[in-house]
């Protein structure tokens, strides 16, 4: 139905062109066989190949035993299947007498999509035509065209590789209505006749075949086709009309029935008897008469549309509550309001909070957590002395940890695990993005500086577009830019699932949804439409993203100049002189090459050379450095403007096209008519509304999760239906509220819950707590956990000496004129290095070992929260891996210079490792397994490195109290 | 500890091993002593409900206990294998249509480059590139019918191990550890012999959103199979006083800490690793196998690379209780990736022919055949026109794949592709209802075998999958 309107109103704006309000009716003028005999086609006599008045380039092609789909007449059928293909034909209608015509074209695809561009008499008509899977075929036009000299051409462009698949032209003299394609109407007012006829030999099929999935009595509507009211037949169901009135063979509906493609096979599992599919295609052919009279649709709708205010009550999208610290009988216990919230539910439940943990077990912990680090014996003896609960102490120590540079690179990782940094790109091939670790040091950077959270946000979403457009806003639109790459081919480029990427990692990280699922279909649980998600996706779609080299075109391009604003044209430009430059150089390497094979014995050694230098003239000039660096970083696109809905989430098939507007459960807000750029910055507005709760209530959590280890919502990555509730909602919008108030500040907030006594408390539990609350979700103790992959590594690295603590930079990759990378020889590797595991670098497809072992993030999408799986690889990784045993030996080396005393050794080995003391029993252990060890391999270096090696793999280690 | 084959290896069997009676002390109070003086302690974490490798309960009974998938890399023709076309050769040099390949560039047949002939009592036609496997036709139900969604090797290569041709999801050896646990706690579940990396990498083992448990382990064929067997202490006994160390220091540790079944497990995890240390590398020690079995898979003794060798490591480690064992055939740059000339096939089924003919025999004769499911696949087969002048194009529109042992017809063949093998015109075989099938064959409903992920129930089939019923015995 869809369709036809469009094709009438197309129709009626090509007679506005010409001028003719009152055009005649066109009539058939010609028809011509691409690649086949002559046919009649819907009762027009149709050239053959070899008709005169007519030229085609183009190979020949026909492939007959193709599935058409949908499925059409004998005649067309053959028509179709054989025609005319290459990435440049053209076809030449001649002896046209001058008149106004309209040209149709009929195109298929036997095999794999294609994309190529479509001219009538060199007019671009169509900019990019999507041929879709094998057997689709399209009857394109009306396309307005005038006798050009006598003649009509149609032409297809496609990319190098590509090929446009032309089997039939269609003309037609006059500019007015052209009844075929007009087509028949749905029958409005049936006759008696017709009457009699649906209900004897329609409605009992529908009833029975069809009203199980197909109607407002479904328990579930399948693919949005109701099949119980003629609103229903005339509207039709997602991927369409289901009935052409007049045509059966153009009906989907009798496509369907008559089990011709398997993925449109109704009823599914059984075919209808041949009597019933004979009397729909007669009732399709009367134009669907139909006396029903209800309007099942609308009930439909009215039943599945989203109660918005309904959807707004749910707890994440509910205003911030700004909530008083709840009253508590022990007044003396707390020592901020965190502490209120959670000593009042503790009470509740008739517990009571654990003792406080040892001064040496607290820093330990809070230095760790704040740094990935463990803290020297010097500062935990310095504080244990001077703690004493002491609550200045305290401040003390975390201010120092929050100053420290090792702050930003262990919540940096967190941030970068959120956000799935990878320093490649992911396509088939994984191509090295060099510049992307700019991005990965602005993000440590930023929380070094603790550039407020809004700040940090609007930066990677729309640093480009803000009004200072520094080098540093724009680097972090790297976060954009770091979404996914797909394929190895230009032609058919999957740039809707980079897209997809960016929205789905958009969704988790700044609001904790998870707006993808509504890709396919509005989201089965959570109030977000696929309008909303074509909406979004319309802003990344105006977006120019930075193109990394794929396989079938290795150069970078698109990278955004580090230069001031007002020099950017300038650089672009210069860029553009340029690669122009370089590709002269290549193509006159090539020329000289393709001149060799023609080139005589005594003169080949010259052109030899020539090649030579040529080379190296080319060679020589793409080392010549930029004169300003380039960033991994998004800007507007060329082309701006709203896109479809993707049905099922498919391209090919496009829907109604969506304003671009924020998701319409947090105010649904529309990009101004007059806003031609992408949207990007009205994104981060909208996104930091004062109104829109989520932001702060996810960004709190992820703090809070980090210190504790679960989130107060345990899904930190998904607050909507299937996520799991706050298990302390009130606290949560409190640390929200204070967020905001304290400027988005993520170090205050780090004060506000590390200073809490909540965090103080020891890890320790009584049998009464493990029974009541065994999962310790009231946190009446500390909870223990395992420290993650990068905390390991670089204590190993730390304690052995080994530890690099400068930041990295960039990545030793391999210089881009090298790259030759493709999905047979995809780009991998492994750069050792000492530095801090946050600079190691990450590929997009190929976990690093090490941290793939440890849990590491997982680098292909967004990781939440770390799983602490304890596996016998991780065992076998501490009993026999090199790294280990080198730390250990380090390590050992280190103790036995620093003391010649063994239990001095000892002690200091604890104080290092534990932060505390050995007791005497592991004194007397200890030295027991030196003299042990020592007397079985006669080398007392390697009972110190065995012991070492001991207290790399205990639980005390790799465990944080 | 839970073992299948109690003849292998006992718990304790590294002791003897053990010199002198202080390593020997040390070690037992380590090891089997630690469970001795808390007897509760390993018996309770196995049988733990949550430990993620115990074995777990098939939605129904399963004829197949564990899978040996094994994958040729960059697209096997199938009109040169196992899919006969008479028609192809009479029509050798035609340029009637055929699509088909990448864009539309592969036009003019190409004639199978080998004869075919009847294999077994079921006649299963087989061409002269696997002349032993084809003798063994009866036991293996062939399928002529299957079909890929994508014709580049890195995303079907991907699918046909992870049921998604685009996104890194868990690998189909990861969804059955997940599924079913494993028998043998001291090797790992999973399990990929691969002397190099195939398209897509890691991908194709990875666990991904499955806890680690079940990412598969590499084995790669030569000195040190799996990362980090070997112990790096130069004398024996050190590492067991090591352990007994560590094992003293975690008890006090414990104790104190309400007996944490985290920390608990991760005692355990030092036993199981210290026991792979041993158990593992005596599945690479073929020292015991017969002269005749090594002849069997057309290995040679002192060999320990090659694919007769990972076919029978394959055999050793289904033995062992491992639950997916996957033999990679061919990397991601050398393979059967024939576009320049067909004729290179022959060299890449010499490789694998008698090995895997080899395999079958082996456990059949070991009785091993009625629980073990055999698989081969590829990830796409080839086009019927021409590439180049001798080679041929990608063409996931259909291939050959095939199934053997429990549970399956042996030899059946099903479905069929037209008459010049261009697309499938009978029981097609989507990579998804191939997955359903032999998740079906371990016991499992492919639809509910499902993990929750980022707010969504994710299955190997995604959305898809129908069990191929025709071909269950």
């Amino acid at each position: 139905m869809n369709q036809l309107l469009l094709r009438t109103l197309s129709l009626f704006a090509f007679t506005g062109l010409v001028g003719s309000a009152a055009a005649e009716e066109a009539r058939f003028f010609r028809g011509v066989v691409l690649n086949g005999p002559a046919l009649t086609i819907d009762g027009n006599v149709w050239d053959g190949k070899d008709a005169k008045d007519f030229s085609a380039t183009g190979k020949e092609f026909e492939n007959q035993s193709v599935t058409l789909k949908p499925a059409t007449d004998t005649a067309r059928a053959r028509m179709i299947r054989a025609s005319r293909w290459g990435d440049k034909v053209d076809v030449t209608i001649a002896n046209v007498p001058p008149a106004a015509y309209q040209v149709f074209l009929y195109v298929w695809e036997d095999t794999l999509s294609e994309r190529f561009k479509l001219l009538v008499n060199d007019r671009v008509v169509v900019e990019e035509f999507h041929s879709g899977s094998a057997g689709m075929w399209k009857r394109l036009g009306p396309w307005p065209a005038e006798s050009a000299g006598g003649t009509i051409k149609i032409s297809a462009r496609a990319a190098s590789h590509g090929a446009a698949n032309l089997s039939g032209v269609e003309i037609w003299r006059g500019s007015g209505a052209i009844l075929a394609v007009r087509g028949a109407e749905f029958v409005s007012a049936p006759t008696a006749e017709q009457v009699a006829f649906f209900e004897s030999k329609i409605r009992p099929v529908l009833v029975e075949q069809c009203y199980k999935c197909h109607s407002a009595q479904a328990e579930k509507i399948k693919g949005g086709l109701v099949l119980d009211s003629r609103a229903g037949v005339v509207k039709g169901g997602d991927t369409g009309a289901a009935i052409a009135p007049g045509d059966p063979d153009a009906s989907l509906l009798i496509q369907a029935v008559r089990h011709l493609d398997e993925n449109v096979a109704m009823p599914p599992k059984k075919k209808l008897p041949p009597e019933q599919i004979a009397a729909l295609e007669e009732w399709v052919k009367m134009g669907a008469p139909d006396p029903r009279t209800d309007d099942t649709v609308a009930a439909v709708q009215a039943k599945t549309a989203i109660d918005w205010t309904k959807a707004r009550k749910w707890w994440a999208f509910r205003p911030l509550a700004a909530p008083p610290a709840p009253e508590v009988k022990d007044a003396a216990w707390p020592a901020n309001e965190v502490d209120r919230f959670i000593l009042a539910r503790i009470a509740a439940a008739g517990l009571e909070p654990s003792a406080d943990a040892e001064a040496r077990t607290f820093i330990r912990r809070a230095t760790y957590d704040l740094t990935g680090l463990p803290p020297t014996p010097e500062e935990v003896e310095a504080f244990a002395n001077e703690s004493h609960g002491s609550h200045g102490s305290y401040e003390k120590l975390i201010d120092r940890l929050l100053a420290s540079p090792a702050y930003g690179e262990r919540w940096g990782r967190h941030w970068l695990d959120v956000v799935r940094y990878a320093d490649t790109a992911g396509d088939n091939s994984d191509f090295p993005i060099p510049q992307m670790h700019k991005y990965r040091d602005w993000v440590i950077a930023a929380l070094n500086r603790d550039l407020p959270y809004d700040q940090f946000v609007r930066a990677q979403i729309a640093g480009d577009l803000l009004p200072a457009r520094t080098p540093e806003q724009i680097i972090a639109t790297g976060y954009i830019a770091n979404s996914r790459r797909f394929g190895s081919r230009v032609e058919d480029y999957p740039q809707h699932l980079t897209i997809e990427d960016t929205l789905d990692n958009f969704g988790r990280a700044f609001l904790g949804l998870t707006i993808n699922c509504a890709r396919c279909h509005d989201h089965k649980f959570d109030p977000i439409t696929a309008q909303d998600y074509y909406a979004l996706y319309g802003i990344f779609h105006s977006t120019r993203y930075p193109w990394p080299g794929i396989e079938l075109e290795q150069k970078q391009r698109d990278f955004v100049p580090l230069v001031a604003p007002e020099k950017l044209a300038e650089a672009e430009a210069a860029k553009k002189d340029r690669d122009t430059e370089l590709s002269k150089l290549e193509k006159e390497v090539q020329k000289l090459k393709d001149s060799l094979k023609n080139t005589a014995d005594p003169e080949k050694k010259n052109v030899e050379a020539q090649i030579k230098d040529a080379e190296k003239a080319a060679s020589d000039f793409k080392k010549k450095p930029l004169p300003y660096e380039l960033a991994y970083a998004v800007a507007d696109a060329k082309r701006t403007g709203d896109v479809p809905v993707q049905m099922k989430g498919d391209p090919a098939k496009p829907g109604e096209v969506v304003r671009r507007h924020f998701l319409t459960v947090l105010g649904g807000a529309e990009l101004p008519p007059d806003d031609v750029s992408s949207g990007r910055l009205r994104l981060a507005d909208w996104l930091l509304d004062p109104s829109n709760p989520l932001p702060a209530r996810v960004m709190v959590n992820r703090i809070w999760q980090q210190h504790f280890g679960k989130g107060l919502v345990p899904t930190p990555n998904d607050f909507g239906k299937q996520g799991k509730p706050p298990t302390h909602p009130e606290l949560l919008d409190w640390l929200a509220t204070r967020f905001i108030a304290e400027g988005w500040s993520a170090k205050k907030m780090h004060r506000v819950i590390m200073l809490s006594h909540t965090y103080r408390l020891a890890s320790t539990r009584d049998a009464d707590a493990l029974a009541k609350d065994p999962n310790n979700t009231l946190l009446a103790a500390f909870p223990r956990r395992r420290l993650d992959a990068e905390s390991i590594r670089d204590t190993l690295l730390a304690l052995g000496g080994a530890l690099d603590r400068t930041p990295a930079g960039a990545h030793p990759f391999p210089p881009e004129s090298d790259w030759k990378f493709t999905q047979h020889n995809p780009f991998k590797a492994t750069y050792e290095t000492n530095k801090r595991s946050v600079y190691l670098m990450t590929q997009r497809i190929q976990r690093h070992p090490y941290l793939a072992i440890f849990d590491g993030a997982d680098p292909s999408t967004s990781t939440p929260a770390r799983p602490a799986s304890t596996t016998p690889l991780q065992a076998l990784f501490l009993l026999n891996d090199p790294l280990v045993h080198e730390q250990s030996k380090c390590f050992a080396a280190r103790l036995c210079a620093e003391a010649p005393d063994v239990v001095v050794r000892i002690q200091r080995a604890h104080a290092l490792l534990f932060a505390r003391p050995a007791s005497e029993d592991e004194v007397i252990d200890a030295q027991g397994f030196l003299e042990n060890v020592r007397a079985k391999t006669g080398d007392e270096s390697e009972a110190w490195r065995a012991y070492v090696r001991v207290l790399f793999r205990l639980n005390e280690f790799v465990y944080i109290d | 500890m839970a073992r299948t084959y109690p003849s292998t290896s006992q718990s304790g069997e590294g002791i003897a091993a053990v010199p002198g009676r202080f390593a020997r002390r040390e070690f037992i109070r380590s090891l089997v002593g630690g469970s001795l003086l808390l007897p509760g302690l390993v018996s309770q974490l196995l049988a733990e409900a949550d430990d993620p490798l115990s074995p777990k309960a098939s939605h129904f009974p399963a004829r197949a206990k564990r899978v040996i998938f094994i994958f040729s890399n960059g697209g096997v023709s199938h009109m040169d294998t196992f899919d006969h076309k008479p028609k192809l050769f009479a029509a050798d040099g035609k340029t009637m249509g055929i699509g088909g390949g990448l864009s539309n560039q592969q036009r003019v047949l190409l004639k199978p480059g080998w004869e075919f002939r009847p294999g077994g009592k079921s006649g299963t036609l087989v061409s002269d590139l696997f002349p032993h496997l084809r003798e063994c036709m009866d036991d293996v139900c062939l399928i002529r019918s299957m079909k890929s969604d994508d014709n580049e090797h890195y995303n079907a290569t991907l699918g046909i191990h992870c049921g998604s041709f685009f996104f890194s999801r868990p690998s189909i050896g990861s969804w059955v550890s997940h599924g079913l646990g494993t028998l043998n706690q001291n090797l790992p579940s999973f399990v990929v012999l691969a002397a190099a990396m195939p398209y897509a990498g890691t991908q194709i083992f990875n666990n991904d959103f499955l806890p680690a448990y079940h990412q598969g382990v590499r084995v790669i064929p030569g000195k040190e199979p799996i990362a980090n067997l070997d112990r790096r202490t130069a004398q024996s006994g050190v590492q067991e006083m090591e352990l007994g160390l560590a094992d003293a220091y975690n008890r006090r540790h414990l104790q104190a800490r309400e007996n944490d079944s985290d920390l608990a497990a991760r005692i355990r995890t030092f036993e199981t690793a210290f026991h792979m240390q041993t158990e593992a590398r005596e599945v690479f020690d073929l020292a015991k196998e017969s002269d005749s079995t090594l002849a069997l898979y057309g290995t040679k003794r002192g060999q320990s690379d090659g694919f007769g060798w990972q076919c029978l490591v394959a055999r050793r480690l289904a033995e062992r209780g491992v639950r997916f064992i996957e033999l990679v055939d061919g990397s991601s740059s050398n393979n059967w990736d024939q576009h320049g000339d067909m004729a290179e096939h022959a060299g890449h089924a010499r490789n694998i022919d008698q090995p895997i003919a080899g395999l079958l025999r082996d456990l059949k004769q070991r009785g091993m055949l009625d629980d073990t499911l055999v698989v081969w696949t590829t990830e796409f087969g080839r086009t019927p026109g021409v590439d180049g002048t001798k080679g041929r194009g990608h063409h996931s529109a259909c291939f050959s794949s095939w199934l053997a042992g429990a549970g399956v017809k042996g030899g059946l063949t099903y479905g069929a592709t037209d008459e010049i093998g261009s697309t499938v015109v009978e029981n097609k075989v989507h990579v998804h209802d191939f997955h359903a099938t032999i998740l079906h064959l371990l016991g499992m409903d492919h639809t509910r075998l499902t993990y929750r992920h980022g707010g969504r129930d994710y299955r190997l089939t995604d959305v898809h999958g129908n069990v191929v019923k025709d071909i269950l015995a």
